[in-house]
């Protein structure tokens, strides 16, 4: 048992891209669920646009790889105005159901073999994404490395997370700064009672789409992250759990917090690859039973993700609010 | 009609001038001289339950009027229906010499009709300071483009803030301006709702049951607040079930039952209606033998 590789890998997913795009997809929730109340289940859906609208604007419209950001940028919007308007009036229950089923629809949609000219179909469409990695400051060589002891990148990874936290840095403070104005107070209003926003003149329907627009755009550069660091995209990557998992960080770390969903994103993922780790190298270890071994080699994964379902249900028990949230605001729910 | 200009009683407010609504007859549907409100025909049934059917209603200008009545006589839905909260079977109303069309709550209030709600809807989890102050009318700072910067909002935000204490000072809540609206009490988030109503500068402010639960001398000194703006032009209607207290802080009652307005007229002349008695005394007999 090597405590130095199982933290090695658990601090690289803590920090590296996987948790940069889980942040922004769970600071977009926030904006959604934490300040206005939205109950979006359909997150991934702005992460799919955002990475396919990069990808196929290069793959298979030769565009320009910053065009594409763009055009997976505006998809998001797209999908945001086009879902908020049919369902933003009604109950958030039928807006929750609308936006799990939109967003598995066009992940069906992008993957099936009609599609296959446009979006790669099942096959999944990758490009070219040189344009991004010729701005990679950090010297690159086979054995460039940075970092220190098992707990190291390379210097494309290390060119993508600087981009990608940078970005959830910027993110967050222009979250922090409308949240805190008059503009947020009306979303926080909102969330806690529509018909008191209402009765002082808010227009409520107005306040939560440009919610879920600006949550959804956040989402959307989450995918395209997604897209520039795997040089494409796979349907398989953007399936409903996605969005669950962007739940998870947000409630481990706090809603309606600002650091919270950034916090939590680490956090999801230092614990769910050190689990995995710790597992891989477990079910290596001669002294373990057979059985147990079979059990658990090859699904290490799996368990792991379910072990850090198991922390979020033991947190929600003990500490409802997340790391960073207010005990005695989450309290009055209860009143 | 000379007989209907009776003189007020030693009780009501003394003021130099007789107000015009003390010209207008206590009669049901009476005409008032400088209307807010006109409705007409409104109704509202819930299954065969017909809440509110009102023929014919004017509400007086700057003045306060008192709309009682036993329980369940379809007060608050009639408030509902006015604000654009509940819609209306038939029936069509103005406001301010305009008629209403396609109501929606939140363009009636920008237009100056607030209302407050009989179970408060004090927000939580934002401060008694944020609650008041999201009443305030046209704030610039609830736009997107302005939020971001905080130089655009941040004047007028410290000028509504000013009035937001004023507010709360005159409400008892200046102590508690930065908890949480979730640990007022009950008599206190009534007093927090109607401060925060008050903040948007209503020209029509409609308050259901604002007493309820408020403690009798701040209830009082709630009351004498109101009646001071309406001196000072705003129209108040506001929703009591027990007629006792409406006598000494309201200029015109309007009696409410199983939806009709039964009686209107100046209080002490309207409480004391046969019409009246019998409904609110019909009700007990009722209340009392089953
Ligand atoms: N949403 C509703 N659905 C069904 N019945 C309702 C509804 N709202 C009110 N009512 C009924 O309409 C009548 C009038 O209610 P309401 O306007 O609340 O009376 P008040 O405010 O005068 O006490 C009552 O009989 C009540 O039960
Ligand atoms: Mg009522």
């Amino acid at each position: 048992m090597d405590f130095d590789i199982i933290f090695g890998n658990a601090a690289r997913a803590a920090f590296g891209p996987e948790a940069v795009i889980l942040a922004l997809a769970a600071i977009g929730l926030n904006v959604h669920f934490g300040f206005t109340g939205l109950l979006n289940f359909g997150q991934v859906g702005f992460l799919l646009l955002g990475a396919y609208g990069t990808s196929v604007s290069v793959a298979t419209f030769g565009w320009s790889l910053w065009v594409g950001v763009v055009v997976g940028l505006i998809l998001s919007v797209a999908l945001a105005v086009a879902l908020g308007f049919p369902t933003l009036r009604l109950h958030a229950v039928m807006f929750a159901i609308v936006t799990i089923a939109a967003a598995e629809i066009i992940r069906i949609l992008i993957g099936s073999t009609d599609a296959i000219g446009l979006t790669g179909g099942p096959l999944s469409v990758s490009f070219d994404a040189g344009a991004f990695y010729d701005l990679n400051p950090y010297p690159d060589g086979p054995h460039d490395r940075y970092g220190v002891g098992t707990f190291e990148f390379t210097g494309q990874q290390m060119w993508v997370i600087t981009v990608g936290w940078v970005l959830v840095a910027l993110v967050s403070l222009v979250v922090f700064l409308i949240v805190r104005s008059p503009w947020g107070r009306v979303l926080k209003s909102i969330r806690e009672d529509e018909d008191a926003a209402r009765s002082l003149g808010k227009n409520v329907f107005s306040y939560k789409m440009q919610a879920l627009i600006i949550g959804g755009v956040i989402g959307g550069m989450g995918g395209v992250i997604d897209a520039i660091k795997t040089s494409g995209a796979d349907p398989n990557g953007f399936r409903p759990q996605v969005t669950f998992f962007a739940y998870t960080a947000l409630l481990l770390g706090g809603a309606a917090t600002y650091l919270g969903p950034v916090l939590g994103a680490i956090l999801f993922w230092f614990l769910r690859e050190w689990i995995e780790s710790f597992l891989r190298q477990l079910s290596a270890e001669a002294w373990l039973p057979g059985a147990v071994a079979d059990f658990l080699s090859g699904s290490e994964g799996i368990i792991s993700v379910a072990m850090v379902g198991l922390t979020l249900v033991l947190l929600m028990l003990f500490r409802p609010q997340g790391i960073t949230g207010n005990r005695t605001e989450m309290q009055l729910d209860a009143r | 009609m000379p007989d209907d200009v009776t003189p007020r009683p030693e009780s009501a407010p003394a003021e130099a001038e007789i107000e015009p609504i003390l010209t207008v007859p206590p009669v049901v549907g009476a005409p008032k001289p400088n209307p807010m409100l006109v409705v007409d025909d409104l109704s509202r049934s819930f299954g065969g339950l017909r809440a509110v059917d009102v023929d014919h209603l004017e509400v007086e200008r700057g003045v306060v009027t008192a709309l009682i009545g036993p329980n369940g006589a379809g007060k608050t839905t009639l408030f509902n229906l006015l604000t654009g909260f509940d819609r209306a079977d038939t029936g069509s109303w103005s406001f301010n010499g305009e008629a209403v069309v396609a109501p929606s709550p939140d363009q009636l209030a920008r237009k100056g009709m607030i209302r407050t709600f009989q179970l408060t809807k004090s927000l939580a989890k934002l401060t008694v300071l944020d609650n008041v102050l999201l009443g305030a009318p046209s704030q610039v700072g609830e736009r997107l483009s302005a939020a971001l910067f905080r130089s655009r909002w941040q004047h007028q935000e410290q000028a509504n803030t000013a009035k937001a204490e004023e507010l709360l000072e005159r409400f008892n809540l200046a102590h508690m301006r930065d908890d949480l609206a979730g640990t007022l009490s009950g008599g206190q988030r009534k007093l927090l709702e109607v401060a925060r109503a008050l903040m948007a500068d209503p020209m029509l402010i409609m308050l259901d049951e604002p007493m309820a639960g408020v403690n009798p001398a701040l209830a009082q000194s709630l009351m004498g607040h109101i009646a001071q703006l309406a001196f000072e032009g705003l129209t108040v209607v506001f929703i009591e079930h027990a007629m006792e207290v409406v006598t000494g802080i309201s200029d015109w009652v309007v009696v409410l039952a199983q939806g009709r307005v039964i009686a209107e007229g100046p209080p002490w002349k309207a409480i004391h209606d046969e019409v009246v008695i019998d409904a609110y005394l019909g009700r007990r007999r009722a209340g009392a033998g089953s």
